[in-house]
C-alpha cells in the first residue's frame, strides 16, 4: 500500500527493506527445510557409520545434499538484493 | 511417505543400525557352502563373521561343538543386550517386553536340566541371558540344588505365580508342557496389555504380537493333527490372535486336511499366510510345515518393517532373524557333529 503522503525516498527505502525481508525469508526458510531434511539423513548416517565405518565418506556426501536447498535460497536472496 | 514430524531422530538412528546389522547376517549362499564343510571349517568360517570375539574368548575353555554352542549363545545374549542399550524411549520398553520370553526359555531349561540331573555347567552352555534375568541371576538359579528351590528363588519375578501354581502337577507328570503353555499364555497376555496401554507405537507392536500368536496357534494346530495322543486343545491355545478359542477347538476336531485348511483360510486375513496354507495342503512333514510358517512370519515382519521404517518393527525383524541365524548355525554344527547328511541338515535351516 502506498501512502499519498510518502516521499520518493521513503518509497525507495521501503522497497529496499521489503527486498531484504524477502531475501531473509528465502534463506531462512530454505535453511529450516535443509535442517529438517538433514536431521533424518544425519541420524541415519550416524547409525550406518556406527555399524560400518567404511560408509563414512558416502553418508557424509548424502548428509550435505539438502544443503543445495539453502544454496537456492541464497541465490534467490542475492538476486533480490543486487 | 513417513511424516517428518512424527519421526524422532533417535528412532531413525536405531532403525538404521538394525538394518545395517541385518545386512551383515549370514546369507543363504554361505549356509549352502557350510553344508559341505566339516565342523572345524564351520568354526573357522563363524570366527570370520560377527562371532569372532566370542570364539576367541572361549576357544581356550571349550572345543568343537561346545565352543560353537557357547559362543553362539553368548553372542546372541550380547547382541540383545546391546540393542536394549541403544533402543530409545518406547522402543526400549517394547524390546524389553519382547525379550522377556527368554526368561521363560531359560528358567524352563534350568528346571528341565536339574530334573534330569544335568550338571550346572552343561545347562549354562545353552542359556541365553537376554531377558530380565541376567547372567548373574541365572548363575544363582543354577547354583540351587533342586527345582523347588529354583522356583522359590524366583519369588518376585513375573513368572513366579505361574511356576509355583503349575509345579506340583509338573513334578507329578514329569512333563513341562502344561507349565510352558501357561507361561507363554501369561507372557502374551502381559505384552498385549502393555502394547494396549496407550503408549505411542503400541499399535505397531500389537500387530507383531498378534501375528506371532496366530503363527504359534497354527503351528500348534498342525502339530496336534500329526500327534497321535488325545490332548485338550484348549490348553494349548494362546488368546490374542485372530483365532478365537472356539475356532481353535473347532479346527482341531476336523479330520480332513483339506477341509481343515479351507476352514482356517476363512479365519485368517493375511494374504501371505493364505497362499502358504494352499501349498500346505500337500505338505505332510510337520517339520517342513513349521519351517514354512516361520519363513512366512519373517517375510510378513519384513514387509511391515518396510511400511513402518522407524518403529519397533525393524528392531523386531533383526532380533528374530538373528535368533534364526543362531538356530541355523547350531543346527548345522549339531548336524555335522552327528554326521547327518547335508540334505537332512538343510531341511532344518530357516533361510
Amino acid at each position: 500500500m502506498v501512502d499519498v503522503n510518502m516521499t520518493l525516498e521513503m518509497v525507495q527505502a521501503s522497497q529496499v527493506g521489503m527486498k531484504a525481508i524477502g531475501a531473509g525469508i528465502a534463506v531462512g526458510l530454505t535453511g529450516i527445510g535443509a535442517g529438517v531434511a538433514e536431521m533424518a539423513i544425519g541420524s541415519a548416517a550416524v547409525g550406518a557409520t556406527a555399524e560400518n565405518k567404511d560408509v563414512f565418506g558416502l553418508v557424509l556426501l548424502l548428509t550435505v545434499i539438502p544443503e543445495t536447498i539453502v544454496i537456492f535460497g541464497l541465490v534467490v536472496g542475492l538476486l533480490l538484493l543486487f | 511417505m513417513v511424516p517428518v514430524k512424527s519421526v524422532f531422530a533417535p528412532y531413525i538412528y536405531v532403525c538404521t543400525r538394525m538394518r545395517v546389522r541385518k545386512s551383515k547376517l549370514i546369507p543363504r549362499e554361505e549356509y549352502m557352502r557350510m553344508l559341505n564343510m566339516s565342523l572345524p571349517e564351520i568354526t573357522r568360517i563363524i570366527q570370520e563373521t560377527e562371532y569372532k570375539q566370542e570364539i576367541d574368548e572361549l576357544s581356550s575353555a571349550f572345543k568343537g561343538i561346545d565352543l560353537i554352542e557357547v559362543a553362539l549363545s553368548w553372542n546372541l545374549a550380547k547382541e540383545y543386550q546391546k540393542i536394549l542399550e541403544i533402543a530409545p524411549g518406547n522402543l526400549k520398553q517394547f524390546t524389553r517386553a519382547y525379550l522377556r520370553r527368554w526368561d521363560i526359555q531359560n528358567v524352563l531349561t534350568i528346571l528341565r536340566g536339574k530334573m534330569q540331573g544335568e550338571k550346572a555347567g552343561k545347562i549354562k552352555e545353552i542359556l541365553v541371558p537376554a531377558g530380565s534375568l541376567d547372567r548373574a541371576a541365572l548363575d544363582r538359579l543354577l547354583a540351587e540344588d533342586n527345582p523347588e528351590r529354583i522356583i522359590e528363588a524366583l519369588k518376585g519375578n513375573r513368572i513366579y505365580p505361574v511356576l509355583s501354581r503349575e509345579y506340583p502337577a509338573t513334578k507329578e507328570s514329569g512333563s513341562f508342557s502344561r507349565m510352558e503353555n501357561e507361561l507363554y499364555k501369561q507372557f502374551f497376555s502381559e505384552i498385549i496389555a502393555e502394547a494396549e496401554s496407550g503408549i505411542k507405537g503400541g499399535n505397531q507392536f500389537l500387530d507383531f504380537i498378534r501375528f506371532d500368536i496366530d503363527i504359534r496357534n497354527i503351528k500348534t494346530l498342525f502339530r496336534l493333527r500329526m500327534d497321535t495322543f488325545e490332548e485338550d486343545a484348549r490348553e494349548m491355545y494362546i488368546a490374542g490372535g485372530v483365532l478365537s478359542s472356539a475356532d481353535f477347538a473347532n479346527l482341531n476336531i476336523l479330520r480332513d486336511r483339506a477341509e481343515f485348511i479351507d476352514q482356517l483360510k476363512v479365519k485368517i486375513r493375511n494374504n501371505l499366510l493364505i497362499s502358504l496354507l494352499d501349498e500346505l495342503k500337500s505338505e505332510k512333514v510337520i517339520h517342513d510345515v513349521e519351517s514354512r510358517l516361520t519363513r512366512v512370519q519373517l517375510e510378513q515382519m519384513e514387509r511391515i518393517s518396510k511400511r513402518h521404517p522407524f518403529s519397533i518393527h525393524p528392531i523386531l525383524v533383526y532380533l528374530e532373524k538373528k535368533k534364526y541365524e543362531v538356530f541355523n548355525l547350531r543346527a548345522l554344527a549339531r548336524g555335522k557333529e552327528s554326521k547327518l547328511p547335508s540334505e537332512r541338515i538343510a531341511e532344518y535351516l530357516v533361510v
